[in-house]
Order: C-alpha cells, then structure tokens, then sequence
C-alpha cells in the first residue's frame, strides 16, 4: 500500500530531522565565499584614535572652527577646521554621526578603545570578556590568501590592559591579538622572514598530521561501514589542516617582495611623532601593495594616555595629547585639541592619497577602490562613549558611494548631545538621543568584503544609505 | 476559557492508564480495560482531595504496566516477527473504518492524513510513524473529537490500541537488528574537559576556546549525531592537547619560589620548607596614618575583605597556592562564613578589572581557638594577569592584587561572627614535589633511562594505552615512536620532544572518539559490546570521562561483564566524586537548565546561583538515597541553602550547602515542577510564559514534544484595545481559538497554565495586577486542571507511566551518548516495565540500564 500522506506532519519524525543540521560549528560558516586570487584583493583597515574629539556647544565661539563633525547636508556638507585638510579628499571619504557601540553607551570613554571593533559589553569594572573584531572575521578568510592574515599594529605596542586596550585585534575567543609598536620589527616580519624555526614547525605538523590518517585508516577499519562514514568526518578534518599546512609552507618557500624603502625611517620612535606616525602608514601601505596582508589595524596611543607614548601631540607642538581633552575649557582648549585631531587626520589623508594614487597592481583602479580604510574613536565629546566620529574612505569597488556626510539616529542632529561637558556628568547620563549600533556599518563592511554574515557582536542587520 | 462540551468522566481516567500501556498490551487483551481509573478521576472532581501521596499511591495502583496481565508477557520479547494482518482485517480494520475514514479517508482528508491507506505491516511497511501517532492521539482521548459525528466505544479503542500496541513491540525488536543505532561519537566538550583532567592530573579547564555542543532534539548534548568534528576543532585538540602536556610535566631544576607571608607571623607554620623558597615579600594591608601592622586579620560584616598589593613578583606561569589559617570568632549554628578570593589590577584610570579566581567559597568551620588550614590553588597562567607586570616603565601600573573575601551570612547577634586569619602565605610557583607526581605519571622511573629508544618506548606504550582505554600492540606504537625519533634532534631533552608526540596521541580518534569495535567474524556475541568498550561507556556515563585503572583491569581480566562485578563497579563509581559529573551533566541536559544563561531577570547573583544548583541538589538527593523518581513530581520535602530557602519562605536554613528539609503544602513548593528554575527560565523576563512552560512540561517531563511552531504565525495585536483588556491567559486563549494556531497550543498551553501561581522569579502568588490568578485548564483529553497542585494530582493519578517511561528513555538515551529510535522501543518497553516494578527507584534505573541489554549492545 502507498502512503499519500503528506511529509509535513508529522512531528516525530521532524523533530529527529531538525538538529542534524545545525550541527556545523559557527566558525565554519567564515570558510564560505572567498574572493579568489585571480580577483582584485579586498583589503580593510582600521585606524583608532583615543579620546575623541572637540564638541563645543554652540553657543561657544569655537563652536564655528573647532567642532569635529561637519555642518550641512548629505552632499553639500561642510568641514571645519579640524577636517579641512580632507577637503581634497572630499570624493574619496564619508563622514558618520550617531553611530555607537549600544552595551557601551554608559561606560566611561576611559575604557572604551577596546570594544570600538568588537562591539562586546565589556563593561567597566569587574571581570571582563571580549569577543572577535571586526577585523579578525575578515581576516580569517582573506588570510587564506596572504603571508600575513593581517598586521596588527599600535604605537603603545602589546596588549595593554582589560578596558586599557592597546590593540584593536581580538581572535574569535576574545583574547588580544599583540600589537607591533617598532617599524623596523614590522618591516622585518614583511620583508625580512627568514622562517627557518618556522619551517621546521611546520615540518613536525605535517609528519603528525601523515600518521594521523594513516593511523585513523586502520582504525577505521575496525569500525562498522557506519561508523567509518562518521570517522570520515575526522579524516576531512586533518586533511583540511594539511591542506593549510600546505599554503603556509608554500609562504616560506616563496621569497619576500621587495619593497621601494625610500619612504621608511624605521628607526623612528612615538617621540618623533611625525615621522614614526609616516613610517607606519607606509608599512601599511607597503604590505597592502605587495599582498603581504590585507587586514591591518593601527591603534594611536592608548585612551588615557600618560606616560612615554601619549607624546603623539608633539608634532603640533604640545605636550600630552590626553590632557587636551581635559583643557578644552582653558584659553584656546578647543583650538588646541582640534589642532591636534587635524593633524591625524592630516596624515590619515596623506594615507589614503598615496592608496589613491597607486593603481591596483592585479585588477581595477585604484589600492583605495579595492580598500576600505576607517578611521575613528569610540567617544565624541569628554569620556563619552556615543555619537563617534568616524570618517571612511575608498572601497568604491566594493560598493561604498563616497563623498557624503551620513548622519543617523535621531534627535542630534546638529551634533550637539553632550557637547561641552567636561565632568562625568556627560558619560554618566542617559541616553537621550537615539543612535544606530555602528555594528550595522561593521556588517555592511563584511558583507561588502565578501563575508557572508548577517550579524556582528550580537546586532543584525546592515546600515542603510552607506 | 473556552469551555470543551462534556465528557464522561470514567473515559479520561481510562484513556490517561493507557497511554503506555498499549505498547506492551498482548493483543489477547482486548476488552480488558486496565486500572481503575474510574474512581480517581471522580475523586479528583470532588471537593474533597486526597493528598498528593495517597493520589501517588492510588496512581500506581492502577498502572497499566503493573498490571498482572503485563507481567506475564512483559519478559517474552522473542515472539513471532511476522505482522499479525488477520488479527487487523478481523478487528482493527472494521473499527477504523466505522469511526476515522469518514475524515480520514478517501472522501476528506483533514490534516492532509488518510487512515484507509496505512500499511498495516508495521515489521515491513513504511508507515511505523504514523501508526505511532495513532495510538498516541487515540490514547491520550485527542480523537476523535468530541464534536465528530462517530465516538470510539471503549471496547473498540481497546481493540485498535491491544493489536497496536502488540505490533509496535513486535516490529521494534525487529528493526533493531536490521537499522544502524551507533553509539559512536566523539567526546562532547565537557567530557574532553574531564577526560585530560583524569587523564593527566590537570586540576583546572583548558578546554575554554572549544565551541560549545548543540543540544538534539532531546535535549542532550552527548548525542552522537550532534557531534561533528571540523578543522578548525582538529587544530585546536592539538594545541589544547600540548597545552596541558605541557602544564603538567616540568623540566630542569625546581625553581625557587616566591612567597608572600603576613609581617609578625609565624614562620613554623609555612607550608614551604625553606630551601625551596627564593624571595620573601610582606604581604602589606593598607594602613591608617600611625597605625602599626598587627598580626592577623579581622573580618566579619562591616570589613569583609582584605585587599593585598603583590606588587609584581609573581611568576608569569605555575600554581599560586593560597594558604589562610582561620577560624571562627562564634560556633552559631545559624551563621556561616567562606572565604573566596578575588584577583584585580588597575592599571590606570578606568583600566581595570577584578575576578574571581577560587573555583569554589571555602567554608570556615574551625573555631578560632583551633583554626583550620584553607588552601586555593590558582593555575596563574589561567586568570587574567596585569599585562604591564613585567614593563620597565612604572606606568601604567604594574600592581596586581589579591583580595581575600568573607562570604558569610549577617546576623545581628550580640557577639558578631568574625573570621580571625593568623596566617596567610601565597606560594608561587607551588609544587607539592619535584618533579610533580603528574609529571611521575608520564616520565616514569624505569632502569632504561638512558636508552632513549627504549625508554621512549616505555612511555608512549603507557601513554597511549591509558588514552586509548585498551592494551596497544608494539606495531600500534611503531608509528609514534618513528615520530618520535624524527622530532628528537630538533628538541633539547627527551621530555620535550615527547611532549610533541603525546600531543598527537592526544588528537587521535581513538582518544577522541568512544568507538565499537566491528568484532572478528567467529565472535560468540557479535551484537555485544567488549569488556574494555563496557568499562568506557560505563565512565563516560557516569563520570563523562575516561575509566580509570581499576575498571580497565577488570575489562582485561575479563571479569568487568560479571553482574556481581558490575554492580559493585556501579556502586562504587556512584560513591565516587567524579559522578557529581553526571548529575550535574545529566540534570542539565535533561531539564535544558542551559536556558538560564540567557535569563537576565535574576538580578540577584547569589539567588541565581542558588536556582541553578538547586535542581542538580534535588537529583543528588534523590539519587543517593534511592528515592522514587516521583519525588521530581512532588515530595514532602525541598533539597535548599539559605538563600534559596528564603527565596521560598522556608524558615530556619542556614549557610549555603544544599541540603533535604521537610516542607507543608502550604509552602507550595516539592518536587522540581515548583523550581524556580523551572519557573525562571520558562518566563519572559518580567511574568510567567505558560506556552514555554507547557512546551517544556511536554518536551522535558511526559517526552511528547509538541510540532515546532508554523512559518506564519499571527502576531498578538498589542494595539487592538480589547486585547489590551485581557489577562494574559484570555490572550491565550484568543490566540488559540484561531484555527492556524488550535491543533497545537490545544496541546501545549494548559499544561503551561497551571503554573500561573508561579512568577517569572518562581515567587508563588495568588493575584496578578490585583486579579485572583486563574491556573484552571482543561487539557485535550477534557481532563480539568486546577492550578500546581492539580498538575500534580493528575501526573501522579494518571501518568505514571509515560512519566517513568520518559525517565528510562531519557536516561537510556544519556548513557548510550545516542538517540533513540524505534527499534529501541521494546527495550525501553520492558526496561520500564522492570523499573517500575521495583518502585521508580533512581539508584535502580541506573543499575537497571547498566545490566541491560541495550547497554551491553554495540
């Protein structure tokens, strides 16, 4: 007798149905969708800044110079001061308010450098757990390609504290990823390796990884045809992490690319900001050119600043650059701090033009069209974790339409929540305004990248406009 | 609520009796209705209730599996394989056509379900399944409906459910050895956790980077269709695998420590004798302006911590031990008091953080005239350290800091209870000896030493067969070994090229995996598990691990199978403290307790703990005393700490261990049902969610899971103002009356309703929003139910049976590390038969599975 009944009923047998599926660990889904070798590279690149930047109240007459976000529209929009040295830039960037991180909307911008990529609550006090940023995801697939899954750099170097982060690169268990702080340990690990200890490490893994699969074949045998089908599973697992194994050895065994040094003084330090700051940009620059890498992130000092490293600010002329943040109030504390923003966005423009004005050695247009570069803080105004100011520039081959000043959220529009507030008052207060979570944007980059995700650091869903 | 026309009472209590029963009903049964239902549900409609253990009495005097007529077929499992069809076409075929086709049939066929053309060979059809539906639906009285033109006359329903009932044991244990049921798996997180830990003498996780398994459909995370293996887990079993190798073995000379002692006190009591230590450095308690340093520290309610600076002496990696002389200032019976420790830097302004790094509070039960020795043991390369320690620049801050914590319960007593500490020592790195015994365990003493081919030898074959779980041949070996003799020159010692080796012994599937061996072709039993493949499943039921030498001794001698050996293995494995494991495991997975993780209501962190132990407690308790697994229905007693008790009104419950206290039923508590953990994480957040809680009740406690949700379902309009209006349970109700969502909240909300004294916290009440709270339902079988209690009365009237029968399938289900199917079903049958028997009890349902067949089947 045949049975017409219809499959979708019956519950039983759904129910046994249903997991089976699920079983694939989520990391697995990072393995799908690779954007081949023969196509252009895809290349992202974060830059941090800590302590935020000039908001004065409007009423302020250094409202009109020294207030960080733009006036105007969309299109017509207009940069201050503090960004006029983008104004040759203007098509390659765009400008974002009312984006923020929400689990951090009330912890001091103090802790906060740590979470600007991951998204995570990592909170203000107590026991701490990050989660993987933004770079990491990406890194994860585009390392398949490259020597290096990605550069993690910072001037402080290292990890830094829980909630005093000196890196802006957490791997998928949350931990920190260390930073690289001297150029001339950066430019030996791209274009220096020799890779000798390496290449007997990987010699040992290929060796076990050999007895492994012939030692799981005789095991197999042992086993009902059943069981071998399972065990199959364990056998496609080694064999994928030869097949890795394989890449990597192939990275040893193909010579570093030789890269024009001119622009290199490798031996700078943070005290010489100006150039030490160059000298990094360049390296990115340099391993983004020759395909060594195609993820970097590069933190500036660290939140909180103090001590050797926080001397950045010497270029134009000060001493501390925290303590500007605390000086805003003083004679010509807004000029000053907005002085000293310029100049790092100043030489992030001089990055991103020399990205311009390079053609893409294997594909379309330009090293920006193909990169997307961020630069950004994860406070706006005095220790305040909302409404940061990000400025993004290139990825036109990716789909990013520049040239624009996007501003989400409601209720601030003209940028003025929690301007001029030099106490705890700001940091500790409500949240007023409505912001977007800048994991909407963090998504948008993935997927543009060819990361197939629908959600970042537990928020779904892309943002509009971008 | 939507009231559901009358019924005649006598058939729910029947239809109820029988939902198990039929399965193992011979089909010479017809007409002999089992129990006797009849005068307990007319009992539970009169004003007058028995208490719940007389109802708990009166439910197992008539379960149907009891019945004397089972105990004489139950055992007989060996009958003839063929489909009894005359029997069908005599019988069943002339009922079903009277009272289903006319719906199901050629004419309509609502539900897209036809009866007229099922395969009436359950041993060689294809339409087991559906059979299985309807006798379930016939049994629990869900058709036919009541509003059907045609009823089901008792005798009738005996008739189909008796020849059903008879062909699903039959076709079951026929099946059985035809489909592949394979208890194959790797091991789950958990059980790799323990299994290095038994393995190595590792005191501590590693495992933390592991993504966490998915539960199946059952609940249980030990499944083996769940546990999939990819890459990226491969590599990191390789590196958390030389991780702990590594962290257990040393190399070189014992390193001198560093010490931290209190100023002024006593040296004698050191736990370091003097030529192991290096450094020595006060311990500084912040001091007020002139005052001097004392000896000792005071804590008690107003100073409950003392926070100590270590500066930054302490080594990167090694054991910190811990060690607190203390004791009581006051033996009060109704105070308590533990010590925990906390860990924390500050590195700059608002760089912080602080743990807590002791696995468990220490209580202080000594006096102060004779204190006790408290030690921790901190694994330093686990806990998050100061980043900056080993900086040359003084900022930011290189400081780390211990804090000792006194977590004690405050009472105003005329004479205050202080926690007096005369002693404290931090040691680091700490080794009881040199080298450590787990490093002995690995590189044992042998007079071959110096011959590296044959000592290396020596300790891989110990390696591997203790990782195995089984003897290893010399050729098993030669591999490893020639692995070895590759890696050597590359490493300074033995020891460290070995670890290299063992490391990969430890990625093997053989560790990795719990396997059955496909036995030689002249076996006498084929079908049965070996004595080694027996002594692992038996640890990795009962202590998600490894077994340890004396159960792999007694597989090798042969004498493991032995019932007499069995028992006494069981017994022992029980008393053993690795099988806190297993309830801890076995409850969770069971009960799905993982659902308080996401529970962000509990604000309280001492309550929420106390909601999360406390079922695992009550399972302790029924398990170790042998209780009847009815008690998880309801008992006289609740299994509570003190704050615990306190959040359930229970009076008189100090300190915070778990232990059993009689309760009155005006507690409202007893039994699991009534846990706040229950009632917590089968809520919104804010109120009680009897959909989750009937969804639960079904999937966790009767094993009846409901159909998951439709694609489409229709929101609840919170717009619509007479929605607005209504109570939560009238919102239920309209959702449910909407046909979309009828078939199958009629099945799933009243159960869930009869929880509504309980809130999102657990807290019983009696109004909500000043509205008496209405908990009465009516379930699909028209069986009316009023409130907990009546959820009560009615489980241990009437569903003993599915209830035990869903323990011993949800039990037998865990131990396997499988699913169960069909063909396990006449097993799981007379297992259930067999346990209840002998009294529900849950000390004997593990040694019911364990001596059963299914057990001892590959």
């Amino acid at each position: 007798m045949k049975n017409p009944n219809a499959a979708s009923m019956n519950r039983r047998k759904f129910l046994r149905g249903t997991g089976v599926a699920l079983g694939l660990p989520w990391l697995e889904t990072f393995a799908a969708n690779d954007s081949g070798p023969d196509t252009a590279p895809k290349r992202f690149v974060s830059v941090y800044h800590p302590d935020g930047v000039g908001l004065p109240v409007k009423a302020d007459p250094a409202w009109k110079d020294w207030s960080w976000f733009p006036r105007g529209g969309e299109r017509d929009f207009e940069l201050t001061k503090v960004l006029d040295v983008l104004e040759p830039l203007r098509k390659e960037i765009t400008i974002y308010s009312g984006l923020s991180h929400p689990a951090a909307r009330t912890v001091h911008g103090h802790s906060n450098a740590d979470q600007y990529l991951t998204g995570a609550a990592t909170g203000g006090h107590g026991a701490y757990k990050n989660s993987i940023s933004l770079d990491q995801v990406y890194a994860a697939q585009a390392g398949e390609f490259t020597r290096h899954s990605s550069l993690v750099m910072s001037t402080n170097g290292g990890v830094g504290g829980p909630r005093g982060a000196q890196t802006q690169s957490y791997n998928r268990e949350g931990r920190p990823i260390p930073a690289m702080n001297h150029p001339k340990q950066i430019f030996d690990l791209l274009f220096v390796t020799s890779g000798k200890d390496a290449a007997a490490k990987l010699a040992r893994s290929k060796s076990a990884l050999d007895l492994l699969i012939v030692n799981t074949r005789s095991f197999g045998r042992k086993l009902s045809k059943h069981d071998q089908e399972t065990l199959e599973q364990y056998l496609d697992a080694v064999r994928d992490t030869e097949v890795k194994l394989t890449k990597a050895r192939k990275w040893i065994d193909t010579p570093v690319p030789k890269v024009d040094t001119r622009n290199l003084t490798l031996e700078a330090g943070p005290k010489e900001a100006r150039l030490y700051f160059q000298t990094m940009y360049e390296l990115i620059y340099l391993s983004f050119l020759s395909d060594s890498t195609r993820v970097a992130t590069f933190q500036l000092g660290r939140e909180n600043g103090g001590g050797s490293h926080d001397l950045l600010s010497k270029a134009v002329g000060f001493g501390n650059a925290h303590g500007l943040t605390h000086a805003v109030k003083k004679p010509k504390g807004w000029e000053n701090l907005g002085t000293y923003n310029r100049y790092q966005a100043e030489e992030f423009g001089r990055f991103v033009q020399k990205l311009k004005d390079t053609r893409e050695p294997n594909g379309q247009g330009s090293l920006l069209d193909n990169t997307f570069a961020m630069h950004g803080s994860a406070s706006s105004s005095f220790h305040l974790s909302r409404n940061y100011p990000i400025i993004s520039a290139g990825g036109k081959n990716l789909g990013f339409k520049n040239g624009r000043y996007l501003k989400f959220g409601k209720g601030n529009e003209d940028n003025q929540a929690g301007a001029g507030i030099v106490s705890d008052r700001g940091w500790q207060g409500k949240v007023a305004v409505e912001e977007l979570p800048l994991s909407q944007l963090f998504v948008t980059v993935l997927q543009r990248l060819g990361v197939e995700t629908e959600s970042f650091g537990g928020i779904t869903g892309t943002l509009g406009r971008v | 609520m939507r009231k559901i026309g009358t019924f005649p009472l006598s058939r729910i209590g029947a239809l109820g009796g029988i939902a198990i029963c039929c399965l193992c009903a011979p089909a010479s049964s017809h007409g002999a209705a089992p129990g006797s239902a009849e005068s307990s549900a007319k009992q539970s409609q009169s004003s007058e209730l028995p208490p719940l253990d007389r109802a708990r009495e009166m439910g197992r005097a008539k379960s149907a599996l009891l019945a004397p007529v089972l105990r004489k077929e139950a055992p007989a499992s060996a009958g003839p394989s063929t489909a009894n069809l005359v029997d069908f076409k005599k019988h069943v075929a002339p009922v079903l056509t009277k009272t289903c086709v006319a719906c199901h049939g050629p004419k309509k066929a609502k539900g897209k379900f036809r009866i007229d053309t099922l395969d009436p060979d359950l041993m060689q059809g294809g339409d087991v399944d559906w059979w299985l539906e309807v006798l379930d639906v016939l049994s629990n009285g869900e058709m036919p409906p009541e509003d059907a033109d045609v009823q089901l006359a008792d005798e009738d329903l005996t008739k189909i459910t008796g020849w059903l009932g008879s062909e699903i044991q039959k076709a079951s244990a026929v099946r059985r050895n035809e489909e592949s049921h394979s208890s194959f798996r790797r091991m789950t997180r958990y059980e790799y956790n323990y299994a290095l830990q038994d393995l190595l003498g590792l005191t501590y996780s590693l495992v933390g980077s592991l993504p966490a398994e998915t539960a199946s459909g059952d609940g249980f995370k030990n499944s083996s269709e769940m546990l999939q293996m990819s890459a990226m887990q491969f590599e990191m079993y390789r590196e958390i695998g030389l991780k702990a190798l590594k962290h257990v073995t040393v190399s070189g000379e014992r390193p001198k420590m560093v010490v931290y002692r209190l100023p002024m006190q006593d040296e004698k009591l050191s736990v370091n004798s003097n030529e192991d230590i290096g450094e020595v450095h006060p311990l500084s308690q912040k001091l007020k302006k002139g005052e001097k340093p004392v000896k000792g520290v005071s804590l008690d309610q107003r100073k409950r911590s003392v926070k100590f600076n270590l500066s930054n002496h302490l080594p990167d990696e090694g054991m910190m031990r811990v060690t607190i002389r203390a004791g009581r200032s006051t033996m009060n019976t109704d105070e308590y008091a533990n010590l925990r420790l906390d860990f924390s830097a500050h590195t700059s302004n608002n760089a912080n953080f602080s743990q807590v790094i002791s696995d468990r509070d220490m209580p202080v039960t000594a006096s102060a005239d004779s204190p006790q020795s408290i030690h921790f043991d901190i694994p330093l390369s686990e806990i998050q350290r100061n980043p900056f320690r080993n900086n040359i620049e003084k900022f930011p801050r290189r400081d780390e800091f211990l804090t000792i914590q006194n977590i004690s319960s405050g009472r105003r007593n005329k004479e205050p209870l202080k926690v007096l500490v005369d002693f404290i020592e931090i040691s680091a790195p700490y080794y009881e000896q040199w080298p450590p015994k787990t490093h002995r365990d690995i590189f044992r003493e042998s007079d071959h030493k110096t011959n590296e081919q044959k000592y290396g030898r020596e300790v891989l074959t110990q390696f591997m067969e203790r990782a195995w779980r089984r003897p290893v041949t010399s050729k098993e070996v030669d591999p490893f070994m020639a692995l070895f003799t590759e890696y050597r020159p590359d490493f300074a010692n033995l020891e460290e090229a070995m670890l290299e080796v063992l490391a990969t012994v430890l990625a093997t599937p053989e560790f990795l995996y719990l396997a059955q061996e496909v036995p030689a072709s002249n076996s006498e039993n084929p079908q049965t598990i070996s004595g080694l493949e027996l002594a692992s499943r038996l640890s990795f039921f009962l202590w998600s691990s490894v077994p340890d030498e004396e159960l792999l001794e007694l597989a090798r001698k042969g004498t493991l199978k032995d019932p007499t050996v069995l028992s006494d293995q069981v017994k022992r494995m029980l008393t053993d403290s690795r099988s806190n494991r297993f309830a801890q495991n076995f409850v969770h997975q069971w009960l799905g307790l993982d659902g308080l993780d996401s529970v962000t209501h509990v604000k309280d962190s001492s309550l929420l703990e106390a909601i999360q132990e406390e079922p695992v407690a009550f399972f302790d308790e029924v398990l170790n005393r042998n209780r009847s697994v009815m008690d998880f229905i309801h008992s006289d007693y609740a299994v509570v700490n003190e704050r615990l008790a306190g959040h359930y009104q229970i009076r008189d419950v100090y300190g915070p261990h778990f232990r059993k206290v009689p309760i009155k039923p005006e507690t409202n508590r007893g039994g699991i049902l009534t846990g706040a953990a229950i009632l917590a994480m089968n809520s919104d957040g804010k109120d009680s969610h009897p959909l989750k809680r009937g969804v639960w009740m079904l999937e966790r406690i009767l094993h009846d899971p409901p159909p998951p949700p439709p694609p489409n379902v229709p929101e609840v309009d919170l717009t619509d103002p007479r929605i607005l209006q209504m109570t939560l349970k009238e919102r239920i109700a309209d959702h449910r009356n909407s046909p979309a969502c009828f078939s199958c909240h009629a099945k799933i909300d009243p159960w869930g309703i009869s929880f509504e004294n309980y809130d999102a916290l657990g807290t019983f009440r009696t109004k909500i929003a000043n509205q008496p709270v209405d908990a009465t339902s009516a379930l699909p079988n028209k069986q009316e139910i009023a409130g907990m209690d009546g959820l009560k009365r009615y489980l241990l009237a009437d569903r003993q049976d599915q209830f035990s029968g869903a323990m011993v399938h949800k039990m037998t289900s865990y131990a396997l590390g499988r699913p169960l199917s069909f063909s396990d079903r006449a097993e799981i049958d007379s297992l259930t038969v067999e346990f209840r028997k002998k009294g529900d009890r849950l000390g004997d349902l593990i040694h019911l599975i364990v001596n059963s067949s299914i057990f001892h089947s590959k």
